[in-house]
């Protein structure tokens, strides 16, 4: 028979087994499962057996009942499984149990429509951050961090090299211009660089810039050794680690 | 800088109240729009609050240029962008409290994305999903960082920004005034040139509609409130799932002098 075990920072609170009847958990000292914090509604959710499935129910929680890291109503709980209440969390054991195929559809709560909600425990933060150690794929992992840098190969400006930490990078003579272009007649805002999700963007000010000689049409895609001309001022873009 | 603004919000074709707040203080060049969660009204109540704080903290702040700072002034930000910072959380602190009083407001809460234009510079403040935009040459840049799941799970690399737009779980938000005693306010400073447009949108807006449809609708209409009337339009027709607050400010250049006319030419007809 299945039982659940509920823990609280790694230590083991108590432990019910799962009969015909279901398992309520709450804050009301009446559940079976009572977790005494405020962040748990009275009658926060419930976990019975619809048929031979294992079935957690949310009951209308303010704060949310959550398996492993989805937010659910109602889920199809496996062996090993892990249900976040608040600070709390009770595992699930099911090894008595026939094993339930993965594609039995668990389903998470689509979001309400009129409720927007903050994430709150420190649980939930941390869980974030484990799977994105596991799934680190982003360009910007630590460790091998480059720089995107505009290095000056000739014109005159204020600096020799620019290495780029804002979203939006300004190439002109106002005072507020990253790349402060120097000498009379010079726009304010000769061209700019923007910052995206996938890159950085040059697109066109009062001039229209040239990228390895070609004019862009457009906010244009910097690619790491591009040679970008506008108003007589040469520079290299490029990544550096 | 000449700025023409406008704001407009609606309730949108599925929801009963419109929870969405935001205020334009023209003298000021300060803009603060915010979306509030929590049943029953209550989101509403937590969104006026976060807007009324704010405009009354800048307001107090200019009429009284001494006015008491909660923070020491950096060398890093100017100013008023330290004093939008303090703003927020002064504003975080008055709901988070306001819902540690009434039991029936517990769990209430507001996005806040707050903009403040002084002397060529443009000071952000963000906590939440709504979003600043700055359109510059035809180019829209988004200036803040959404705080939800989703945003971070996309800046992480563990799902890429189609998933995030189909995603279930776009509500959950990982920082929001009211939600905490404290909060982390992300700012920055940015600096406006003239042709300039700045967006300030709650996700009503940017979940129907489209970052290029945007920029399209910015450029199309150079009237602020014919801007916003049709971005608001746009996301109604989309479904409008949710309230839809738009602030679109347009920053022009002072009336030409004789001598930038020798320099450019004759003004353009906008």
């Amino acid at each position: 028979m299945a039982k659940l075990s509920l823990m609280f920072e790694n230590k083991l609170v108590k432990e019910v087994p799962i009969g015909s009847r279901p398992v309520s958990i709450g804050r009301s000292p009446d559940n079976d499962l009572p977790i005494d914090n405020l962040a748990i509604s009275n009658y926060h959710a419930r976990v019975y057996y619809e048929g031979s499935r294992l079935v957690v129910e949310d009951l209308d929680s303010l704060n949310g009942t959550f398996v492993n890291d989805l937010r659910v109503e109602r889920a199809t709980l496996h062996d090993g499984d892990s249900i976040w209440i608040g600070k709390h969390h009770i595992k699930v054991d099911a090894t008595a149990d026939a094993a339930i195929p993965w594609d039995s559809g668990r389903k998470a709560a689509a979001p309400k429509i009129n409720e927007t909600m903050v994430l709150d425990t420190k649980a939930r933060r941390d869980m974030l951050q484990q799977a994105a150690a596991m799934g680190e794929r982003s360009q910007f992992s630590p460790g091998r961090l480059k720089m995107p840098t505009l290095v000056v190969l000739s014109g005159k400006v204020n600096q020799k090299e620019y290495v780029l930490t804002n979203k939006l990078t300004v190439i002109g003579k106002s005072p507020m211009a990253t790349v402060r272009l120097r000498g009379w007649f010079k726009p304010p805002m000769a061209a700019q660089i923007n910052q995206r999700d996938d890159g950085y963007y040059l697109g066109t000010g009062d001039k229209v810039p040239t990228v390895n000689g070609t004019p862009i049409q457009g906010p244009t895609r910097l690619n790491d050794g591009d040679l970008i001309e506008v108003c007589g001022v040469r520079l290299n873009f490029i990544f550096r680690e | 800088m000449q700025i023409a603004c406008d704001g407009l919000t609606d309730v949108g074709r599925v929801r009963a109240d419109n929870e969405d707040s935001f205020r334009i203080l023209d003298p000021l060049h300060l803009f603060v729009l915010s979306d509030g969660m929590g049943g029953q009204a209550h989101g509403e109540v937590a969104s006026s609050m976060a807007v009324e704080t704010i405009v009354n903290y800048c307001q107090d702040a200019k009429d009284d240029p001494n006015a008491t700072l909660d923070k020491l002034p950096s060398q890093q930000w100017a100013e008023k962008t330290t004093r939008l910072e303090s703003a927020v959380q002064l504003a975080n602190s008055k709901i988070f409290q306001a819902a540690q009083k009434n039991p029936e407001q517990y769990g209430m809460g507001a996005t806040l994305t707050a903009a403040w234009f002084d002397n060529g510079r443009l000071s952000i403040a963000h906590v939440g999903d709504s979003r600043a935009y700055l359109l510059r040459g035809g180019n829209l840049q988004q200036l803040t960082n959404d705080h939800s799941l989703v945003a971070e799970q996309v800046r992480r690399g563990i799902i890429t920004p189609q998933q995030a737009e189909s995603s279930e779980i776009q509500s959950v938000l990982l920082r929001a005034l009211g939600a905490h005693a404290e909060v982390e306010v992300d700012i920055d400073e940015v600096g406006i040139y003239p042709r300039d447009v700045l967006l300030l949108c709650s996700d009503g807006l940017t979940r129907m509609v489209t970052e290029p449809e945007i920029a399209g609708s910015l450029q199309a209409e150079t009237d602020p409130h014919a801007a916003a009337r049709k971005l608001i339009e746009l996301a109604n027709e989309r479904g409008g799932i949710d309230n839809i607050t738009v602030i679109v400010a347009r920053f022009q250049e002072e009336p030409k002098n004789w001598f930038s006319w020798l320099r450019r030419g004759p003004a353009k007809k906008d």
